[in-house]
């Protein structure tokens, strides 16, 4: 599995946008590493900011000394440097809901499609309950109930995702489980633990292991939103979303770099991480590569 | 027959050569392929899998996916060149000129439109001036003609709502809605049972004696060839390797391969051959319910399966479509080969499963030595799991795909049979020797097996785990017909080697009359005829038995 | 299964979806504070206010009591009153549904044709620069966060162009007893905005779920068999494909338009549209907590209706549910 990720990674031939996704991808896991060391002010460090500065326009040079490449926000924040570090929290945010929701639907899924009866049917139901409402609408409900903060919103992003895994896994499970190869091993009376981890396990996680980097993507703009919402992370950290939210205000007198570039930044980050799933999916997945 | 040899062929293929583009590079599919057809003729096109037989039916009809690209040749229709017409022109030969009937009679039809409409269409697409009525009337008239009862009534009725062999009968009347000159039919029936094969073929030999429609006719069934053809060309790879009349063909094939597939086909017999077999056609043999005298390893009694939905709230859209069993009894002389036969639906998959103890029965015992087993619960449950061993019908899905030869084969030794580690491997390589496999493909992946290698494997891992028993689930039907030959031999010996029992379940009487001591019909979940091979097959006067009988290809039975 | 069982199918399962849901939302209600510090003083409430308040609030009943009365006031519609507007939450909910709704069908009227067109022709030309490109197009598209779009739609359409209005509905005018903006110029001139907001993203999403489809369809047998049996591509397109693709985008679209009443809280406050959405996020920033619940109830209740419908329609549409089997 690994090794085909990593071949299908390498190998595939591609066109410009696939080249440029990638790269672009790869810069921004880059930037978002390196944000305390290239970041020219660390915003979320009242001492560093000038608020006799704030909104100042791309290219002015501040107080620090150095050049506000990107012009600052109401507060007089670098932009750069809040896109830097909100980059860090988008990502994170992101990939550790999605790593969550992945293994928790998985492990739900998988056990549904095994057990069966009711552990099917208690499972299931919840995973239709959620999925024949809108993601948007679940996170929502789950923030508001949970309350604000980073650790709130990685949690109701898990609560807002897992249910797709879970239909996904399950789907697979259940088809591969009345494969005859299962039934082959059930007839050698194998240890129902052998069944489930050298049987069923390998042949069903593949298939929702490659809506991880899509799933990253859709969490990647749910945090965003929730935070443009002002329900996400507190306003005093800005994720790409509540920096965008900050220069909402100051749109309409014309100050568009507040906004314009954290969400040109935003819509990078979801663009490439798409398009590099897309990839992933449809070369990991025969059925799909026909479509 | 001699006013062709005069006349220009109604379809002239010459000289064909195709290939398929991919990512990995062009692969030829067919190369200087030849063959005429003339009018009022069915020329069989027959080869096994990857022989570019549905290639070449796809070919003369102008409906090749892009991919395809043609880099020799001519197909000629009717003294016209298909292959520089424009798709306008294409698009008026097909249903005129040129029709079709495919394998899959449920894809084959759109399940949103009622079938009358569906014949109707074809009738108003071939034929402009009709109007509205006279299409219907029409539509009426060539479903009454294929041989739907009531078509007036059944008109309005979707496609879903019609059993195999009807919808293949209404693909049929589309195909003839234009009263085409050629009808490419690939693989009409395939995907039918026996019976239904037979009157399907039937209806076609008769529209081509009254009509005068030509059919070319793609198949890898050598019985639907000497059926109706009246002449034959035998493919392989993209070849041709011979072609000539049906009859010259089947009676003295010039070509090796040719033979081969000839010979591949299992041959039934129903006229006793001694005076010995005479005697025995007339015994029925002992009843599964048993008299007593002969040793038996397993009975089973009064086996009845219900398939229902399993309560109203949870199981909405869920329950299974599936057949039930109908107080089955069924007995297993020890070190014999018993056969299952039945048509698709009659629950003879149902109670191989029952019997390997993978599914419960709603009643009924079985008996394995002096044991009684609990067959109403499933799995572990039961006790009876993992006494039976199974070998599947699709070989290509019964092995784990990420397990190598080997951890299959070992998975079996050491949790199968039980056996210790130490001897282990040297038992699974003596079992590959014995089932022709070679040591190297001990570290493949199924995916790098051949089909007949995977069932093999398949075989080696229900021998390796030493069970009293066998159920073997059609386990050649997925396999090309000279590979099928090969692994019911090597089958039947290495059963007879091990001192096993085995359950055969076959749609295929010569089959199952070349492997079995005694035989049990299936029909609609119940047992219909039963009793010794020679019996079965030699003086049984059960009216189904005699049918099915009957619905081998006569050229196939002696 | 028949129709029938389809239809009480659907219903059953929408009602388990109701049960479902107001459980959560009463174990919501009560995980976010005690609700008797809304009504009296917390600084100044003497033990006997707390004692008096929790009795009138029905907080000394046993908890199934509690829920029992919660539902009865939900199936009633009885919310209570918002803290902020002092109206009952549920009557607000209504009074701002014309905007939402009207809102989200221009978007709806917009999208589906364009989506479905979009994804018809890129599918039938599978491989081609413009299948390609409406890919990539629908790709992008749905990369863009929504509260950025319509942010920069304000940009550009209204602050550097000065072409529409920024936000609100404009003048409206009345019909069946509510205001409608759609009604009058001005009215249309302010939903031009807000509704390519919403729209933008779901033409991508139809356009890749019908493109999809189209392919599926097209690579069936019996799209093969149409083409075999001479008919013309014409009318294999507007025959066949068309009614068998249409039972997913039908589909897709009653989801969709399920999720842009959701999607409608961004674009709502973004545009001062003065809708659900809109008031949802005004509540929550506000702690008006009956308001909150009543919208969340309601637009999880109309989304369960609009499933429900599709499934119905869905089963309209496709003889092999409508039709049970007369084998």
């Amino acid at each position: 599995m690994k090794a085909r990720i990593l071949s299908v990674l390498k190998k595939r031939p591609h066109g410009p946008v696939m080249t440029l996704s990638k790269l672009l991808l790869t810069t921004y896991i880059l930037l978002a590493v390196a944000a305390p060391v290239i970041a020219p002010q660390n915003p979320y460090d009242p001492l560093q900011i000038y608020g006799w500065e704030a909104s100042s326009p791309p290219g002015t040079t501040g107080s620090g000394g150095y050049l506000y490449l990107l012009g600052t926000d109401g507060l007089g924040r670098d932009i750069a440097s809040t896109i830097l570090y909100g980059l860090r929290i988008s990502l994170v945010v992101s990939i550790i809901s999605s790593a969550a929701a992945a293994l928790i639907g998985l492990t739900a899924g998988v056990s549904a499609a095994w057990f069966g009866k009711w552990v099917d049917v208690a499972i299931m139901r919840l995973v239709d309950l959620q999925l024949s409402l809108p993601t948007i609408l679940i996170a929502l409900i789950a923030i508001v109930t949970l309350g604000p903060g980073v650790d709130r919103i990685i949690l109701a992003l898990i609560i807002a995702q897992w249910a797709t895994y879970a239909r996904i896994a399950r789907s697979v499970a259940l088809s591969e489980a009345n494969k005859p190869y299962m039934d082959a091993a059930r007839l050698m009376r194998l240890p129902t633990s052998r069944i489930i981890f050298r049987h069923l396990l390998p042949n069903s996680i593949a298939p929702a292991l490659t809506l991880i980097p899509i799933e990253v993507g859709h969490a990647v703009a749910l945090e965003a939103t929730l935070s443009f919402l002002g329900l996400g992370v507190p306003i005093d950290k800005p994720s790409l979303g509540s920096a965008v939210a900050n220069g909402f205000q100051y749109l309409l007198t014309g100050q568009y770099w507040i906004s314009l570039f954290p969400g040109l930044a935003l819509f990078g980050l979801i663009a490439s991480i798409n398009f590099v799933g897309e990839d992933v999916r449809r070369s990991l997945d025969p059925r799909s590569k026909s479509l | 027959m001699t006013e062709q040899a005069v006349t220009a062929p109604l379809l002239r293929v010459q000289n064909l050569s195709l290939r398929y583009s991919s990512q990995d590079g062009p692969t030829p599919i067919l190369s200087d392929v030849g063959l005429e057809l003339g009018r009022g003729e069915i020329l069989g096109i027959i080869g096994e899998s990857g022989a570019g037989k549905s290639t070449l039916g796809n070919a003369v009809l102008g409906l090749l996916s892009p991919e395809f690209e043609q880099t020799s040749g001519t197909i000629e229709f009717d003294g016209k060149t298909i292959g520089t017409m424009t798709e306008g022109e294409r698009v008026a030969l097909r249903g005129r000129r040129i029709s079709a009937i495919f394998q899959d009679h449920t894809a084959s039809l759109d399940p949103l439109m009622s079938v009358g409409a569906q014949v109707e269409e074809t009738c108003l697409a071939v034929d402009a001036t009709l109007s509205k009525r006279a299409a219907r009337a029409r539509a009426i008239d060539l479903l009454a003609r294929v041989g739907i009862a009531e078509p007036e009534r059944r008109f309005r009725n979707y496609p879903h709502q019609f059993s195999g062999g009807q919808r293949q009968r209404i693909v049929i009347a589309i195909a003839l809605a234009g009263a085409p000159d050629i009808i490419v039919a690939d693989e009409p029936t395939s995907a039918l049972d026996a019976t239904v094969q037979k009157q399907i073929l039937k209806l076609l030999r008769t529209l081509v004696d009254e009509t005068g429609v030509s059919i070319l006719l793609v198949t890898h069934d050598m019985g639907v060839i000497s059926e109706i053809t009246d002449r034959v060309v035998v493919m392989r790879k993209g070849q041709v390797v011979e072609a000539d009349r049906t009859e010259t063909i089947l009676e003295a094939p010039a070509n090796d391969y040719t033979r081969k597939l000839i010979a591949a086909v299992p041959k039934l017999h129903i006229a006793p051959a001694t005076t010995n077999a005479a005697q025995g056609a007339r015994q029925r043999g002992p009843s599964a319910r048993g008299d007593g005298n002969s040793p038996a390893l397993l009975v089973a009694q009064g086996i009845s399966k219900q398939f229902g939905s399993q309560g109203f709230v949870w199981s909405f859209g869920r329950s299974k479509p599936g057949m039930g069993l109908r107080d089955v009894d069924i007995r297993l002389p020890r070190g014999s080969i018993t056969g299952i036969v039945g048509e698709s639906g009659s629950g003879k998959t149902t109670f191989g499963r029952i019997l390997a103890g993978l599914d419960p029965a709603s009643a009924g015992r079985i008996e394995i030595g002096d044991r009684v087993f609990d067959i109403s619960k499933s799995g572990r449950r039961n006790g009876l799991l993992g006494r039976v061993q199974m070998i599947f019908q699709d070989p290509s899905v019964s092995l784990n795909p990420r397990m190598t030869v080997a951890q299959t084969l070992d998975e079996s030794i050491r949790f199968g049979a039980k056996a210790g580690r130490a001897t282990g491997p040297a038992d699974a390589v003596a079992m590959m020797d014995r089932l022709g496999l070679a040591r190297s493909l001990s570290t493949r992946y199924p995916h790098q097996l051949s089909g007949g290698q995977k069932q093999r494997v398949c075989i080696a891992r229900a021998l390796l785990a030493r069970p009293e028993i066998i159920v073997a689930d059609e386990p050649t039907s997925a396999l090309d017909v000279s590979v099928q030959a090969e692994i019911v031999t090597l089958l039947k010996d290495s059963i007879a080697e091990q001192g096993m029992t085995m359950i055969f379940i076959s749609h295929d009487l010569a089959i199952v009359q070349q492997m079995c001591s005694s035989v049990y019909i299936f029909k609609d979940g119940r047992v219909e005829d039963f009793g010794r091979s020679e019996f079965i097959f030699g003086g049984s006067d059960n009216p189904y038995t005699r049918t099915l009988i009957n619905a081998r290809p006569h050229r196939f039975t002696c | 299964m028949g129709m029938i069982s389809v239809v009480t199918g659907r219903f059953l399962q929408a009602f388990l979806l109701l049960i479902a849901m107001s459980l959560i939302g009463f174990i919501g209600i009560h995980s976010v504070g005690n609700p008797v510090f809304n009504i009296v003083n917390i600084e100044t409430a003497t033990p006997e206010d707390i004692r008096r308040a929790t009795v009138a609030l029905g907080l000394d009943q046993p908890i199934w009591r509690q829920y029992l009365v919660f539902l009865d006031n939900v199936v009633s519609g009885n919310f209570g009153t918002s803290y902020i507007y002092h109206l009952p939450a549920f009557e607000l909910v209504i009074a701002k549904l014309p905007a939402t709704l009207e809102l989200a069908s221009v978007a709806m009227l917009i999208a589906a044709p364009f989506g479905t067109g979009l994804g018809l022709i890129a599918g039938r030309r599978r491989g081609t620069l413009l299948d390609r490109t409406v890919l990539r197009a629908s790709v992008s598209a749905l990369s863009i966060p929504s509260f950025w779009l319509a942010m920069m739609l304000i940009l550009v359409g209204a602050i550097l162009t000065g072409w529409f209005p920024s936000g609100g509905r404009g003048s409206t005018a009345s019909f069946l007893g509510q205001d409608w903006s759609f009604l009058t110029a001005n009215g249309l001139w302010h939903l031009v905005l807000p509704a390519s907001a919403l729209a933008i993203p779901n033409i991508a999403l139809i356009a890749r779920l019908s493109r999809s489809g189209t392919i599926e369809v097209e690579n069936l047998d019996h799209t093969r068999f149409c083409r075999a049996k001479g008919l013309s591509p014409r009318r294999i397109l507007l025959r066949h494909t068309l009614p068998n693709i249409s039972v997913p985008i039908v589909t897709i679209i009653g989801l969709q338009f399920g999720g842009m009443l959701a999607f409608a809280v961004v674009v709502e406050s973004i545009f001062s549209w003065p809708g659900v959405g809109k008031l949802l996020i005004d509540s929550i920033q506000l702690l008006d907590r009956p308001v909150v619940m009543a919208t969340l109830t309601f637009i999880a209740v109309a989304f369960v209706a609009l499933n429900a419908l599709v499934d119905l329609f869905h089963a309209v549409l496709d003889p092999r549910v409508r039709l049970s089997s007369q084998r």
